[in-house]
């Protein structure tokens, strides 16, 4: 694996952000890193690009560990935006990539072609504060991938955005993905994932829950979903009484079940069938990565209380 | 365990040359260009105002002589005689007869005299003549009263011995004493040369102080803002922080420089210019030339302490920098650098008077304080070279031994959000940085 995080351990005094963090990700691959809040992503980002040091563990990248790979290897769109606020898109980019090794005249043009890309060739000579949080936001994205890095880390690249911007910015990543970079996505739109990701890694507390491609992630609880769907308005309400079988969605017509390991998906055909109902559709899927997400990290899904909100207090008399 | 190769250069000159552009292109540094400009031109020009506020001033002198004659014949001469040379009103000088040499050596040290002439007549009838000096009496006064002296005995001998027939005339001695104020191997210092080199000193140290505060403060406001804007997030990934710290001290240094240079040229040419200005004002020679003192050697040792000087603090500030999140939380974190920095302006001060104890002499080569107070000894003709060169060891040391600290806690504050770190997460950070 051209990527690897072997036993990456971290603490900040009495907290234990990374407690033997293990990662392996493909070469040219969108990989999603997921993970609740204080998980470790951030911090595993941090030391990659050598701002924190790990206790122990490494970080290799084609087996050359990350403290000797030069600065401009990696690309990093931090969670928190910012940019000089005076500075024109121009100048701020040229900046930035001059850091990383960029001849002036080469990055001059190479903001200018991105930005027209972008479809925003104006926002050359605009002062940061000029512009809009999301615009701003891709402002900060040019910053981390116009030198070239071979690998980028984005934290949360979609926060913000609107769902043109979105869908621009999804865009640019792939692209770049088939122009053979490491992309490392943190966030937790997990749809964005589904779409984009060859493999995730799911952590939690600093250490890795379960990593791999997509599909086995998704497959790795052992649960299904079923999509069953009925005509003549008939209520689906008595599938929940068949063992293994939870209703996710419930409705008139059709509904969509959860079943637990190792219950067969044509049980709930049989028992609709036997009941004489005429079936119009019937599909097998694997769970949502939100399901499996949810069920990793100890919040399972029939556990309704855990997820709601706690009820409102007493008023006072 | 290697570290990554952050070689300093390009990256510290590409962020030097940010900071300075902003700095440069910046409204505030332009305006206090300006300002700072105004006021050095002013206190350059500060002795000219004081002596045209100051021209009735009256210099009392007590005359103290073995006989009440002689008294009251050396008072009157000596009125006559400095209304003839000195070019301005005997009004000026006001002659007061004193019982004995030691109520007018009292009067002079407790300021009620401006100095005091005993006059003493050996058994040949020769006169001799005791000069007391006072706070505010020069060699130029002492000259013009040793022209007196001499008048004095010569009509004395005129009148009394009356050739010929009698003794030759001798001319008379003239003993000076310091009775008060700064003297040089004994002999009072010209009060227009005491004037200059603390009118130079002042000058010179008020704009060292203020501009290695003022620029140590941007300093720490940028590394605040940059923290604040959380556009830290992207130069901590792009950037190591001893190129950050390093390019921002050298790009706010430059600016600061460069300021300087606009400050202090016409602050010069003010010095330069004040003799013929205090002349067209009709205040004599009283002025003389305060650039007599500035030495290319004096302005290379001032440019040198300031870029040592400034190095050092803008080094401490950056770390105090990184250790808010917001510009405004700033204040409470510097002030305790500004003290640092203020205590060693106001010994600076205290030298310029001609006060310099053994405590002054020491802090002269602590490296916070050696910019302000060696450089005021300099001002005042009072180091040996090896003193100086010392001095300037110790600085760059403290300035070696201060940025690897600064980078340390700067690398660990620059992360720290919402929450300022106490001293004991201070040291940890220094030891351990990112603990």
């Amino acid at each position: 694996m051209p990527l690897v995080v072997a036993g990456l351990r971290k603490r900040f005094g009495r907290i234990q952000a990374l407690d033997g963090l293990d990662l392996e990700i493909p070469s040219g691959h969108v990989f999603g890193f997921l993970g609740a809040n204080g998980a470790g992503k951030t911090t595993t980002m941090r030391i990659a690009l050598g701002v924190l040091h790990a206790d122990a563990g490494s970080i290799t990248w084609h087996g050359t560990d990350h403290r000797r790979l030069p600065r401009a290897t990696w690309g990093y769109l931090p969670e928190e935006r910012g940019l000089y606020p005076k500075m024109t898109v121009l100048e701020q980019l040229v900046f930035f990539a001059r850091l990383q090794g960029m001849p002036a005249d080469l990055a001059a043009r190479e903001v200018r072609s991105w930005l027209a890309r972008l479809r925003v060739p104006e926002f050359a000579d605009r002062r940061a504060d000029s512009l809009s949080k999301g615009n701003q936001q891709k402002i900060q994205f040019l910053a981390a991938v116009m030198h070239d890095p071979q690998i980028l880390l984005m934290d949360e690249p979609f926060t913000g955005l609107d769902p043109v911007n979105v869908v621009l910015l999804r865009q640019a990543l792939l692209e770049l993905r088939d122009r053979g970079k490491t992309i490392i996505l943190s966030t937790h739109q997990m749809e964005t994932v589904e779409a984009m990701c060859e493999s995730v890694a799911i952590v939690d507390h600093g250490r890795t829950v379960i990593s791999g491609t997509l599909r086995d992630v998704k497959r790795s609880t052992g649960r299904q979903t079923v999509t069953l769907g009925v005509e003549n308005g008939e209520h689906l309400d008595w599938l929940s009484e068949i063992p293994g079988a939870r209703v996710l969605r419930p409705g008139v017509d059709q509904v969509e079940l959860d079943l637990t390991p190792g219950t067969d998906p044509r049980t709930i055909l049989a028992a609709a069938v036997a009941r004489g109902l005429r079936v119009r559709h019937f599909e097998v899927t694997d769970p949502t990565l939100e399901q499996v997400f949810v069920e990793l990290l100890g919040h399972p899904a029939a556990d309704d209380e855990t997820l709601a909100l706690a009820p409102l207090p007493e008023p006072v008399a | 365990m290697s570290e990554r190769h952050d070689p300093t250069f390009p990256n510290t000159g590409i962020i030097a040359n940010r900071e300075f552009f902003e700095r440069v292109r910046s409204r505030p540094y332009r305006a206090s260009t300006v300002m700072l400009s105004l006021l050095a031109v002013g206190i350059a020009f500060l002795p000219v105002i004081i002596r045209l506020l100051d021209r009735d001033t009256t210099t009392r002198i007590g005359i103290v002589a073995d006989d009440p004659a002689l008294a009251e014949r050396a008072s009157g001469i000596m009125r006559g005689v400095l209304a003839s040379t000195s070019g301005t009103s005997a009004a000026g000088y006001q002659f007061v007869i004193e019982p004995d040499r030691a109520t007018a050596a009292t009067a002079v040290g407790d300021g009620t005299m401006d100095g005091a002439l005993i006059a003493t007549r050996d058994p040949s009838g020769r006169l001799d003549f005791t000069f007391i000096t006072g706070q505010g009496i020069g060699s130029d006064r002492t000259q013009i009263i040793a022209v007196g002296t001499f008048a004095v005995a010569f009509l004395e001998w005129t009148e009394l011995v009356r050739p010929p027939g009698g003794t030759p005339f001798i001319p008379p001695t003239l003993n000076v004493v310091a009775g008060a104020g700064p003297t040089t191997g004994g002999a009072p210092l010209a009060a227009t040369e005491i004037a200059s080199r603390q009118l130079l000193g002042t000058v010179l140290v008020v704009v060292l102080f203020l501009t290695m505060v003022i620029y140590g403060m941007w300093v720490a406001a940028g590394v605040a803002a940059e923290k604040e804007t959380r556009v830290m997030e992207l130069l901590i990934s792009a950037a190591s922080p001893r190129q950050l710290v390093l390019g921002k001290v050298v790009g706010i240094g430059l600016a600061g420089l460069l300021q300087y240079a606009t400050i202090l040229a016409p602050a010069l040419i003010a010095l330069a210019v004040q003799g013929p200005v205090g002349q067209a004002l009709g205040l004599g020679g009283a002025i003389s030339p305060p650039l007599v003192g500035v030495t290319p050697a004096l302005l290379l040792a001032y440019g040198t302490f300031f870029v040592l000087g400034f190095t050092l603090y803008a080094l401490i500030y950056a770390a105090a920098g990184s250790l808010v999140s917001r510009v405004e939380d700033l204040q409470v974190i510097a002030l305790p650098m500004s003290l640092l920095g203020i205590a060693g302006y106001i010994q600076a001060v205290l030298a310029l008077s001609g006060g310099l104890s053994t405590f002054m002499r020491i802090s002269s080569f602590v490296p916070f304080w050696s910019p302000f107070v060696m450089f005021t000894r300099l001002t005042v003709g009072r180091v040996q070279p090896w003193e100086l060169l010392l001095a300037y060891g110790l600085l760059i040391l403290a300035i070696g031994l201060v940025a690897g600290l600064a980078i340390r806690v700067y690398a660990a504050g620059v992360l720290l959000y919402g929450q300022r770190p106490g001293p004991r997460q201070l040291l940890r950070t220094v030891i351990s940085p990112d603990a």
